[in-house]
Protein backbone atom coordinates (compact mmCIF):
# COMPACT_ATOMS: atom_id res chain seq x y z
CA UNK A 1 0.00 0.00 0.00
CA UNK A 2 1.11 3.48 -0.77
CA UNK A 3 2.37 6.08 2.25
CA UNK A 4 -0.81 8.14 3.06
CA UNK A 5 -0.30 11.25 1.07
CA UNK A 6 -1.07 14.81 2.63
CA UNK A 7 -4.54 15.71 1.96
CA UNK A 8 -3.87 19.94 1.49
CA UNK A 9 -6.64 22.61 0.43
CA UNK A 10 -4.98 21.80 -3.61
CA UNK A 11 -5.70 18.17 -3.77
CA UNK A 12 -9.30 19.37 -2.71
CA UNK A 13 -9.33 21.80 -4.96
CA UNK A 14 -8.15 19.21 -7.84
CA UNK A 15 -10.24 16.63 -6.62
CA UNK A 16 -12.80 19.07 -6.20
CA UNK A 17 -12.36 20.44 -10.10
CA UNK A 18 -12.58 17.20 -11.61
CA UNK A 19 -15.95 17.01 -10.40
CA UNK A 20 -17.49 19.86 -11.73
CA UNK A 21 -17.25 21.65 -8.37
CA UNK A 22 -15.43 25.19 -8.30
CA UNK A 23 -14.76 25.77 -4.65
CA UNK A 24 -13.09 28.51 -3.35
CA UNK A 25 -9.92 27.98 -0.97
CA UNK A 26 -11.56 28.92 2.35
CA UNK A 27 -14.52 26.49 1.67
CA UNK A 28 -12.23 23.61 1.06
CA UNK A 29 -9.98 24.79 4.37
CA UNK A 30 -13.11 24.79 6.39
CA UNK A 31 -14.28 21.17 5.22
CA UNK A 32 -10.40 20.01 5.31
CA UNK A 33 -11.21 18.81 8.49
CA UNK A 34 -13.88 16.64 7.86
CA UNK A 35 -13.06 15.05 4.90
CA UNK A 36 -9.46 13.88 6.79
CA UNK A 37 -11.72 12.29 9.10
CA UNK A 38 -14.07 10.37 6.94
CA UNK A 39 -11.06 9.43 4.67
CA UNK A 40 -9.29 7.85 7.78
CA UNK A 41 -12.49 5.82 8.78
CA UNK A 42 -12.59 4.80 5.34
CA UNK A 43 -8.84 3.60 5.54
CA UNK A 44 -9.67 1.57 8.47
CA UNK A 45 -12.49 -0.68 6.50
CA UNK A 46 -9.15 -1.44 4.67
CA UNK A 47 -8.46 -3.79 7.16
CA UNK A 48 -11.68 -5.83 7.14
CA UNK A 49 -11.35 -9.22 4.86
CA UNK A 50 -13.84 -8.28 2.78
CA UNK A 51 -12.08 -10.37 -0.18
CA UNK A 52 -14.71 -12.64 -0.75
CA UNK A 53 -17.84 -10.68 -0.03
CA UNK A 54 -19.42 -9.31 -3.09
CA UNK A 55 -20.77 -5.74 -2.95
CA UNK A 56 -24.04 -5.53 -2.30
CA UNK A 57 -26.87 -3.28 -3.24
CA UNK A 58 -29.77 -2.73 -0.97
CA UNK A 59 -32.49 -4.74 -3.46
CA UNK A 60 -34.41 -7.50 -1.94
CA UNK A 61 -36.23 -8.37 -5.13
CA UNK A 62 -39.31 -10.57 -3.86
CA UNK B 1 -58.59 22.53 23.32
CA UNK B 2 -60.81 19.33 22.03
CA UNK B 3 -59.52 16.22 23.61
CA UNK B 4 -60.28 15.19 19.66
CA UNK B 5 -56.68 15.75 19.35
CA UNK B 6 -55.66 13.31 22.12
CA UNK B 7 -57.43 10.60 20.24
CA UNK B 8 -55.41 7.90 18.21
CA UNK B 9 -56.40 7.24 14.24
CA UNK B 10 -57.86 3.87 15.07
CA UNK B 11 -60.57 5.72 17.63
CA UNK B 12 -61.12 8.94 15.17
CA UNK B 13 -61.64 6.36 12.40
CA UNK B 14 -63.92 4.28 14.65
CA UNK B 15 -65.52 7.71 16.00
CA UNK B 16 -66.02 8.74 11.96
CA UNK B 17 -67.68 5.47 10.52
CA UNK B 18 -70.22 5.58 13.33
CA UNK B 19 -70.96 9.05 13.32
CA UNK B 20 -70.12 10.13 16.40
CA UNK B 21 -68.26 12.66 14.94
CA UNK B 22 -67.29 15.06 12.12
CA UNK B 23 -64.61 14.68 9.70
CA UNK B 24 -65.04 18.59 9.70
CA UNK B 25 -65.22 18.81 13.82
CA UNK B 26 -61.81 16.44 13.48
CA UNK B 27 -60.04 18.37 10.97
CA UNK B 28 -60.90 21.72 12.75
CA UNK B 29 -59.92 20.84 16.31
CA UNK B 30 -56.28 19.63 14.85
CA UNK B 31 -56.08 23.01 12.67
CA UNK B 32 -57.35 25.15 15.84
CA UNK B 33 -54.48 23.11 17.91
CA UNK B 34 -51.87 24.38 15.36
CA UNK B 35 -52.84 27.83 15.66
CA UNK B 36 -52.76 28.10 18.90
CA UNK B 37 -49.40 26.10 19.27
CA UNK B 38 -47.10 26.06 16.35
CA UNK B 39 -46.10 29.26 16.51
CA UNK B 40 -43.90 28.49 19.17
CA UNK B 41 -42.95 24.22 18.24
CA UNK B 42 -42.67 24.83 14.35
CA UNK B 43 -43.47 21.17 13.44
CA UNK B 44 -44.98 22.92 10.26
CA UNK B 45 -43.78 24.71 7.29
CA UNK B 46 -47.46 25.11 5.58
CA UNK B 47 -50.34 24.78 6.73
CA UNK B 48 -53.37 23.55 4.62
CA UNK B 49 -56.53 25.02 6.53
CA UNK B 50 -58.57 25.58 3.96
CA UNK B 51 -58.11 22.26 1.53
CA UNK B 52 -58.13 20.40 4.86
CA UNK B 53 -61.51 21.60 5.42
CA UNK B 54 -62.76 20.74 1.91
CA UNK B 55 -61.16 17.06 1.99
CA UNK B 56 -63.01 16.72 5.66
CA UNK B 57 -66.04 18.18 4.05
CA UNK B 58 -65.90 15.68 1.22
CA UNK B 59 -65.13 12.57 3.41
CA UNK B 60 -67.92 13.48 5.37
CA UNK B 61 -70.51 13.78 1.87
CA UNK B 62 -69.06 10.02 1.43
CA UNK B 63 -70.23 9.01 4.87
CA UNK B 64 -73.54 10.42 4.30
CA UNK B 65 -73.81 8.77 1.37
CA UNK B 66 -73.15 5.50 2.96
CA UNK B 67 -69.85 5.13 0.86
CA UNK B 68 -66.57 4.58 3.63
CA UNK B 69 -63.23 4.07 2.49
CA UNK B 70 -62.09 2.34 5.87
CA UNK B 71 -60.56 3.05 8.69
CA UNK B 72 -58.65 5.94 7.55
CA UNK B 73 -61.77 7.77 6.49
CA UNK B 74 -62.17 11.29 7.26
CA UNK B 75 -58.67 11.05 10.02
CA UNK B 76 -55.94 13.89 9.36
CA UNK B 77 -52.27 13.37 8.96
CA UNK B 78 -49.67 14.82 7.81
CA UNK B 79 -46.29 14.28 6.26
CA UNK B 80 -42.82 15.25 6.40
CA UNK B 81 -42.37 18.50 3.70
CA UNK B 82 -40.23 16.07 1.04
CA UNK B 83 -43.15 14.13 -0.01
CA UNK B 84 -45.00 15.26 -3.12
CA UNK B 85 -48.23 16.43 -3.04
CA UNK B 86 -50.08 17.87 -5.85
CA UNK B 87 -50.62 21.68 -5.53
CA UNK B 88 -48.99 21.84 -2.57
CA UNK B 89 -45.42 23.14 -2.04
CA UNK B 90 -43.21 21.09 -1.38
CA UNK B 91 -39.72 22.48 0.07
CA UNK B 92 -37.48 19.54 1.54
CA UNK B 93 -36.93 21.93 4.30
CA UNK B 94 -35.08 24.16 1.50
CA UNK B 95 -35.16 27.19 0.28
CA UNK B 96 -34.27 25.99 -3.11
CA UNK B 97 -37.68 24.31 -3.03
CA UNK B 98 -39.43 26.83 -1.64
CA UNK B 99 -41.94 27.58 -4.75
CA UNK B 100 -41.73 24.36 -5.83
CA UNK B 101 -45.32 23.11 -6.29
CA UNK B 102 -45.65 19.67 -7.93
CA UNK B 103 -48.12 18.28 -10.14
CA UNK B 104 -48.73 15.39 -8.67
CA UNK B 105 -48.86 13.07 -5.06
CA UNK B 106 -46.31 11.08 -4.35
CA UNK B 107 -47.56 7.14 -4.70
CA UNK B 108 -47.71 6.76 -0.40
CA UNK B 109 -49.71 10.62 -0.37
CA UNK B 110 -51.50 9.30 -2.98
CA UNK B 111 -52.78 5.64 -1.30
CA UNK B 112 -53.50 7.77 1.81
CA UNK B 113 -55.81 10.03 0.03
CA UNK B 114 -57.64 7.12 -1.32
CA UNK B 115 -57.94 5.77 2.25
CA UNK B 116 -59.88 8.58 3.12
CA UNK B 117 -57.22 10.30 4.85
CA UNK B 118 -57.13 13.99 5.16
CA UNK B 119 -54.22 16.08 4.68
CA UNK B 120 -53.13 19.35 7.67
CA UNK B 121 -50.09 20.77 5.79
CA UNK B 122 -46.56 19.72 5.54
CA UNK B 123 -44.15 19.16 8.12
CA UNK B 124 -40.68 20.54 9.48
CA UNK B 125 -37.19 18.91 8.78
CA UNK B 126 -33.53 18.82 8.58
CA UNK B 127 -33.10 20.83 4.90
CA UNK B 128 -33.39 18.45 2.70
CA UNK B 129 -33.23 14.90 5.28
CA UNK B 130 -29.59 15.46 5.48
CA UNK B 131 -29.32 15.60 9.84
CA UNK B 132 -30.34 13.68 12.76
CA UNK B 133 -31.10 16.90 14.61
CA UNK B 134 -33.50 17.97 12.86
CA UNK B 135 -32.70 21.81 12.49
CA UNK B 136 -34.10 23.87 9.66
CA UNK B 137 -32.38 27.49 9.11
CA UNK B 138 -34.74 28.25 6.69
CA UNK B 139 -38.39 27.93 8.47
CA UNK B 140 -37.15 27.74 12.41
CA UNK B 141 -36.16 24.56 14.17
CA UNK B 142 -38.65 22.48 15.32
CA UNK B 143 -39.01 22.37 19.62
CA UNK B 144 -39.11 19.23 21.20
CA UNK B 145 -42.39 19.51 23.30
CA UNK B 146 -41.12 17.83 25.94
CA UNK B 147 -39.07 20.67 27.41
CA UNK B 148 -41.37 23.89 28.52
CA UNK B 149 -38.53 26.06 29.23
CA UNK B 150 -35.23 25.30 27.42
CA UNK B 151 -35.36 24.46 23.76
CA UNK B 152 -34.44 20.85 23.20
CA UNK B 153 -34.23 19.62 19.91
CA UNK B 154 -36.75 16.96 18.37
CA UNK B 155 -34.52 14.98 16.27
CA UNK B 156 -34.28 14.84 12.98
CA UNK B 157 -35.28 14.79 10.33
CA UNK B 158 -38.60 14.33 10.51
CA UNK B 159 -38.19 17.04 13.50
CA UNK B 160 -42.00 18.46 12.58
CA UNK B 161 -43.67 14.85 12.44
CA UNK B 162 -42.21 13.93 15.53
CA UNK B 163 -42.92 17.50 17.39
CA UNK B 164 -46.95 17.23 15.49
CA UNK B 165 -47.89 14.26 16.96
CA UNK B 166 -46.12 14.20 20.13
CA UNK B 167 -47.77 17.34 20.93
CA UNK B 168 -51.56 16.56 19.53
CA UNK B 169 -51.06 18.73 15.96
CA UNK B 170 -51.65 15.81 13.89
CA UNK B 171 -52.36 12.22 15.07
CA UNK B 172 -50.10 10.81 12.24
CA UNK B 173 -47.15 11.70 9.99
CA UNK B 174 -45.02 10.06 7.26
CA UNK B 175 -41.60 10.52 8.05
CA UNK B 176 -38.52 9.58 6.00
CA UNK B 177 -35.46 7.27 7.32
CA UNK B 178 -32.32 7.48 6.27
CA UNK B 179 -29.94 7.09 9.49
CA UNK B 180 -32.71 6.87 12.18
CA UNK B 181 -34.70 10.02 10.60
CA UNK B 182 -38.23 7.94 11.83
CA UNK B 183 -36.86 6.41 14.75
CA UNK B 184 -34.61 9.32 16.16
CA UNK B 185 -37.63 11.81 16.16
CA UNK B 186 -39.84 9.28 17.41
CA UNK B 187 -37.24 8.46 20.45
CA UNK B 188 -36.50 12.13 21.56
CA UNK B 189 -40.42 12.97 21.37
CA UNK B 190 -42.09 9.87 23.14
CA UNK B 191 -43.81 8.49 20.20
CA UNK B 192 -43.85 5.16 17.62
CA UNK B 193 -42.21 5.21 14.41
CA UNK B 194 -41.41 2.36 12.35
CA UNK B 195 -39.10 2.31 9.44
CA UNK B 196 -40.30 -0.42 7.34
CA UNK B 197 -38.14 -3.06 5.32
CA UNK B 198 -36.03 -1.50 2.34
CA UNK B 199 -38.70 -2.08 -0.28
CA UNK B 200 -41.94 -2.58 1.45
CA UNK B 201 -42.70 1.28 0.80
CA UNK B 202 -42.33 2.68 -2.21
CA UNK B 203 -40.38 5.85 -2.63
CA UNK B 204 -41.90 7.18 -5.51
CA UNK B 205 -42.41 11.01 -5.22
CA UNK B 206 -40.41 11.42 -2.21
CA UNK B 207 -37.54 13.64 -2.48
CA UNK B 208 -34.39 11.84 -2.27
CA UNK B 209 -31.07 11.96 0.16
CA UNK B 210 -29.45 8.51 -0.61
CA UNK B 211 -31.49 6.44 -2.63
CA UNK B 212 -30.14 2.86 -1.34
CA UNK B 213 -30.53 3.52 2.31
CA UNK B 214 -33.94 5.79 2.74
CA UNK B 215 -37.29 4.31 3.74
CA UNK B 216 -40.59 5.67 4.22
CA UNK B 217 -42.55 5.03 6.86
CA UNK B 218 -45.15 5.85 9.95
CA UNK B 219 -45.07 7.80 12.78
CA UNK B 220 -47.52 8.12 14.99
CA UNK B 221 -48.43 7.64 18.82
CA UNK B 222 -49.33 3.87 18.84
CA UNK B 223 -48.25 0.80 17.09
CA UNK B 224 -51.79 0.27 16.16
CA UNK B 225 -51.92 3.23 14.10
CA UNK B 226 -48.45 2.90 12.11
CA UNK B 227 -50.65 -0.37 11.23
CA UNK B 228 -53.08 1.27 9.56
CA UNK B 229 -50.33 3.68 7.90
CA UNK B 230 -48.52 1.17 7.03
CA UNK B 231 -51.00 -1.57 5.95
CA UNK B 232 -52.79 1.77 3.54
CA UNK B 233 -49.31 2.90 2.08
CA UNK B 234 -47.27 -0.81 1.77
CA UNK B 235 -47.35 -2.48 -1.42
CA UNK B 236 -45.38 -2.79 -4.99
CA UNK B 237 -45.15 0.34 -7.11
CA UNK B 238 -44.36 0.22 -10.74
CA UNK B 239 -43.26 3.52 -10.14
CA UNK B 240 -40.33 2.63 -7.78
CA UNK B 241 -38.57 -0.74 -8.79
CA UNK B 242 -37.19 -1.43 -5.93
CA UNK B 243 -40.55 -1.78 -4.17
CA UNK B 244 -41.45 -5.62 -3.28
CA UNK B 245 -44.16 -7.56 -5.14
CA UNK B 246 -44.54 -9.33 -1.86
CA UNK B 247 -48.13 -9.37 -0.64
CA UNK B 248 -48.82 -6.67 2.04
CA UNK B 249 -50.51 -8.34 4.98
CA UNK B 250 -53.50 -7.08 6.92
CA UNK B 251 -50.85 -5.51 9.54
CA UNK B 252 -53.70 -4.30 12.21
CA UNK B 253 -55.35 -7.08 12.34
CA UNK B 254 -51.98 -8.83 13.35
CA UNK B 255 -51.93 -7.07 16.44
CA UNK B 256 -53.22 -8.28 19.59
CA UNK B 257 -51.96 -11.24 20.14
CA UNK B 258 -49.50 -12.46 23.10
CA UNK B 259 -45.81 -12.40 23.16
CA UNK B 260 -45.42 -15.85 24.88
CA UNK B 261 -43.00 -17.94 23.27
CA UNK B 262 -41.51 -15.02 20.87
CA UNK B 263 -37.87 -14.95 21.06
CA UNK B 264 -36.21 -11.74 21.75
CA UNK B 265 -32.40 -10.57 21.28
CA UNK B 266 -31.86 -8.00 23.75
CA UNK B 267 -28.76 -6.10 21.70
CA UNK B 268 -25.61 -5.53 24.18
CA UNK B 269 -22.61 -4.79 22.85
CA UNK B 270 -22.74 -1.48 20.52
CA UNK B 271 -26.13 -0.84 21.75
CA UNK B 272 -27.90 -0.92 25.16
CA UNK B 273 -24.09 -1.32 26.55
CA UNK B 274 -23.38 2.11 25.11
CA UNK B 275 -26.58 3.90 25.73
CA UNK B 276 -26.32 6.13 28.67
CA UNK B 277 -27.58 4.83 32.39
CA UNK B 278 -31.25 6.61 32.36
CA UNK B 279 -31.42 4.76 28.81
CA UNK B 280 -30.11 1.52 29.33
CA UNK B 281 -31.59 0.80 32.87
CA UNK B 282 -35.26 2.01 30.92
CA UNK B 283 -34.19 -0.56 27.82
CA UNK B 284 -33.33 -3.71 30.72
CA UNK B 285 -36.89 -3.03 32.34
CA UNK B 286 -38.42 -2.83 28.99
CA UNK B 287 -36.86 -6.46 28.46
CA UNK B 288 -37.90 -7.81 31.84
CA UNK B 289 -41.34 -6.56 31.26
CA UNK B 290 -41.86 -8.62 27.67
CA UNK B 291 -40.26 -12.02 29.70
CA UNK B 292 -42.90 -11.43 32.13
CA UNK B 293 -45.53 -11.81 29.93
CA UNK B 294 -43.74 -14.99 28.39
CA UNK B 295 -41.10 -14.06 25.45
CA UNK B 296 -37.68 -15.34 25.73
CA UNK B 297 -35.04 -13.21 25.70
CA UNK B 298 -31.37 -13.65 25.55
CA UNK B 299 -28.21 -11.43 24.63
CA UNK B 300 -27.31 -10.90 21.31
CA UNK B 301 -23.56 -9.40 20.39
CA UNK B 302 -23.48 -8.10 17.16
CA UNK B 303 -19.72 -7.72 15.71
CA UNK B 304 -19.49 -6.16 12.67
CA UNK B 305 -21.39 -2.87 13.83
CA UNK B 306 -18.03 -1.14 14.14
CA UNK B 307 -17.56 -0.29 10.90
CA UNK B 308 -21.51 1.16 10.40
CA UNK B 309 -20.57 4.78 10.63
CA UNK B 310 -17.58 4.53 8.28
CA UNK B 311 -18.94 2.61 5.45
CA UNK B 312 -22.71 4.23 5.65
CA UNK B 313 -21.23 7.58 5.47
CA UNK B 314 -19.82 6.48 2.29
CA UNK B 315 -22.51 5.47 0.39
CA UNK B 316 -24.52 8.49 2.15
CA UNK B 317 -22.32 11.07 1.11
CA UNK B 318 -21.71 9.84 -2.37
CA UNK B 319 -25.39 9.30 -3.21
CA UNK B 320 -26.60 12.60 -1.78
CA UNK B 321 -24.06 14.78 -3.45
CA UNK B 322 -24.42 13.19 -6.52
CA UNK B 323 -28.55 13.98 -6.31
CA UNK B 324 -27.62 17.48 -4.97
CA UNK B 325 -24.19 18.09 -7.49
CA UNK B 326 -26.22 20.33 -10.13
CA UNK B 327 -27.40 22.84 -6.90
CA UNK B 328 -24.39 22.64 -5.41
CA UNK B 329 -22.49 23.95 -8.52
CA UNK B 330 -25.07 26.79 -8.58
CA UNK B 331 -26.24 27.23 -5.46
CA UNK B 332 -24.33 25.90 -2.70
CA UNK B 333 -24.69 29.49 -0.72
CA UNK B 334 -28.84 28.53 -0.56
CA UNK B 335 -28.05 25.59 1.24
CA UNK B 336 -27.89 25.57 5.14
CA UNK B 337 -24.24 25.45 6.70
CA UNK B 338 -23.99 22.28 8.18
CA UNK B 339 -26.15 20.32 5.00
CA UNK B 340 -23.82 22.34 2.78
CA UNK B 341 -20.85 20.72 4.21
CA UNK B 342 -21.88 17.45 4.72
CA UNK B 343 -22.29 17.72 1.28
CA UNK B 344 -19.16 19.15 0.24
CA UNK B 345 -17.62 16.19 2.03
CA UNK B 346 -19.21 13.66 0.08
CA UNK B 347 -17.49 14.97 -3.15
CA UNK B 348 -14.16 13.00 -2.19
CA UNK B 349 -15.49 9.90 -1.58
CA UNK B 350 -14.33 7.61 -4.20
CA UNK B 351 -15.86 4.44 -6.19
CA UNK B 352 -13.71 2.00 -4.87
CA UNK B 353 -14.46 3.40 -0.99
CA UNK B 354 -18.67 3.39 -2.50
CA UNK B 355 -17.89 -0.16 -3.18
CA UNK B 356 -16.12 -1.57 -0.19
CA UNK B 357 -18.98 -0.11 1.70
CA UNK B 358 -21.21 -1.75 0.28
CA UNK B 359 -19.14 -4.76 1.07
CA UNK B 360 -19.11 -4.12 4.49
CA UNK B 361 -23.15 -3.43 3.78
CA UNK B 362 -22.83 -7.24 3.11
CA UNK B 363 -21.19 -8.45 5.74
CA UNK B 364 -23.40 -6.51 8.34
CA UNK B 365 -26.77 -7.30 6.55
CA UNK B 366 -25.33 -11.10 6.76
CA UNK B 367 -25.04 -10.80 10.43
CA UNK B 368 -28.55 -9.18 11.06
CA UNK B 369 -29.82 -11.98 9.35
CA UNK B 370 -28.24 -14.62 11.56
CA UNK B 371 -28.97 -13.17 14.45
CA UNK B 372 -32.21 -12.76 13.62
CA UNK B 373 -32.71 -16.47 12.16
CA UNK B 374 -32.80 -17.88 15.99
CA UNK B 375 -34.75 -15.18 17.17
CA UNK B 376 -38.20 -13.22 16.29
CA UNK B 377 -36.91 -9.60 16.72
CA UNK B 378 -34.01 -7.95 18.51
CA UNK B 379 -34.66 -5.41 21.24
CA UNK B 380 -32.29 -2.31 21.84
CA UNK B 381 -32.57 1.14 22.78
CA UNK B 382 -33.26 3.89 20.06
CA UNK B 383 -31.29 6.76 20.88
CA UNK B 384 -28.51 6.20 23.45
CA UNK B 385 -29.65 9.39 24.57
CA UNK B 386 -32.65 11.81 25.39
CA UNK B 387 -33.21 14.99 23.58
CA UNK B 388 -30.21 17.39 23.79
CA UNK B 389 -30.80 21.36 24.30
CA UNK B 390 -30.55 23.08 21.18
CA UNK B 391 -26.71 23.70 20.47
CA UNK B 392 -24.97 21.09 23.08
CA UNK B 393 -22.38 19.52 21.36
CA UNK B 394 -21.10 16.72 23.55
CA UNK B 395 -22.75 13.54 24.74
CA UNK B 396 -21.12 10.82 27.32
CA UNK B 397 -21.98 7.67 26.33
CA UNK B 398 -21.51 4.15 28.05
CA UNK B 399 -18.14 3.49 25.65
CA UNK B 400 -17.15 7.56 26.37
CA UNK B 401 -17.30 10.93 24.74
CA UNK B 402 -19.02 11.44 21.54
CA UNK B 403 -20.81 15.06 19.48
CA UNK B 404 -24.13 14.90 19.75
CA UNK B 405 -24.59 13.97 15.80
CA UNK B 406 -22.86 10.75 16.17
CA UNK B 407 -24.21 9.90 18.77
CA UNK B 408 -28.10 10.21 17.67
CA UNK B 409 -27.54 7.99 14.83
CA UNK B 410 -25.24 5.63 16.23
CA UNK B 411 -28.43 2.98 16.92
CA UNK B 412 -30.44 3.38 14.40
CA UNK B 413 -28.17 3.63 11.27
CA UNK B 414 -26.90 0.14 11.14
CA UNK B 415 -30.59 -0.86 10.51
CA UNK B 416 -30.98 1.52 7.48
CA UNK B 417 -27.62 -0.03 6.15
CA UNK B 418 -28.91 -3.43 6.56
CA UNK B 419 -32.46 -3.10 5.13
CA UNK B 420 -34.29 -4.58 8.14
CA UNK B 421 -37.76 -3.87 9.58
CA UNK B 422 -37.64 -1.64 13.24
CA UNK B 423 -39.75 0.19 15.70
CA UNK B 424 -39.32 3.17 17.94
CA UNK B 425 -41.27 3.90 20.72
CA UNK B 426 -41.20 5.12 24.16
CA UNK B 427 -40.33 3.07 27.32
CA UNK B 428 -39.38 5.15 30.23
CA UNK B 429 -38.64 8.73 30.92
CA UNK B 430 -35.48 10.30 32.08
CA UNK B 431 -35.08 11.55 35.37
CA UNK B 432 -36.09 15.32 33.98
CA UNK B 433 -39.26 14.07 32.27
CA UNK B 434 -37.72 13.24 28.73
CA UNK B 435 -38.89 10.39 26.90
CA UNK B 436 -36.19 7.36 26.42
CA UNK B 437 -37.03 5.55 23.23
CA UNK B 438 -36.89 1.99 22.23
CA UNK B 439 -36.34 -0.31 19.55
CA UNK B 440 -37.51 -3.47 17.65
CA UNK B 441 -35.76 -4.85 14.97
CA UNK B 442 -37.08 -7.63 12.63
CA UNK B 443 -36.75 -10.16 9.91
CA UNK B 444 -36.96 -9.00 5.88
CA UNK B 445 -40.62 -8.18 5.33
CA UNK B 446 -42.13 -8.72 8.75
CA UNK B 447 -43.45 -5.85 9.85
CA UNK B 448 -46.07 -7.34 11.41
CA UNK B 449 -43.98 -9.37 13.99
CA UNK B 450 -42.31 -5.90 14.64
CA UNK B 451 -45.48 -3.98 15.55
CA UNK B 452 -47.45 -7.04 17.56
CA UNK B 453 -44.80 -7.01 19.77
CA UNK B 454 -44.34 -2.62 20.09
CA UNK B 455 -48.10 -3.14 20.48
CA UNK B 456 -48.44 -5.89 23.26
CA UNK B 457 -45.65 -3.68 25.08
CA UNK B 458 -47.67 -0.90 24.74
CA UNK B 459 -50.75 -2.56 25.90
CA UNK B 460 -48.84 -3.30 28.88
CA UNK B 461 -47.36 -0.03 29.67
CA UNK B 462 -48.61 3.03 29.42
CA UNK B 463 -45.43 5.37 28.31
CA UNK B 464 -47.04 5.78 25.19
CA UNK B 465 -49.91 7.68 26.47
CA UNK B 466 -48.03 10.39 28.37
CA UNK B 467 -48.31 13.69 27.05
CA UNK B 468 -45.72 16.57 26.79
CA UNK B 469 -45.54 19.70 29.10
CA UNK B 470 -46.31 21.95 25.79
CA UNK B 471 -50.11 19.61 26.48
Amino acid sequence: MLAPMEITVETLQRLARLGGFAWTDAELEAIRPGVLRLLEMLERLESVPLDAIEPTTQYRML
Amino acid sequence: MSDLVWLSMAELGRMVATKEVSPVEVARAHLDRIAALDARLRAFITVCAESALEAARAAEADLMAGKITGPLHGVPWAPKDLYSTKGIRTTGGSKILAESVPSKDATVVSRLSQAGAVVLGKLNMHEFAYGPEGLNAHYGDARNPWDGSAHRIAGGSSSGSGVAVAAGLAPGSLGSDTGGSIRIPASLCGITGLKPTYGRVSRAGVLPLSWSMDHVGPMARTARDCALILGAIAGYDPDDPTTSVLPVPDYAAALGGEVKGLRVGLLRAHFTDVATPEVRAAVEVAARRLEQAGAVVDEVNLTQIDHVAAASSAIVASEAVAYHAGWMRTRAQDYQPDVRERLRIGAFVSGAHYVRAQQVRALVRREVDEALAKRDVLLGPATPIAAPVLGERDATLGDGPSDVRSALIRLTRPINFSGHPACAAPCGVTASGLPIGLQIVGRPFDEATVLRVIDAYQRLTDWHTRRPAVA
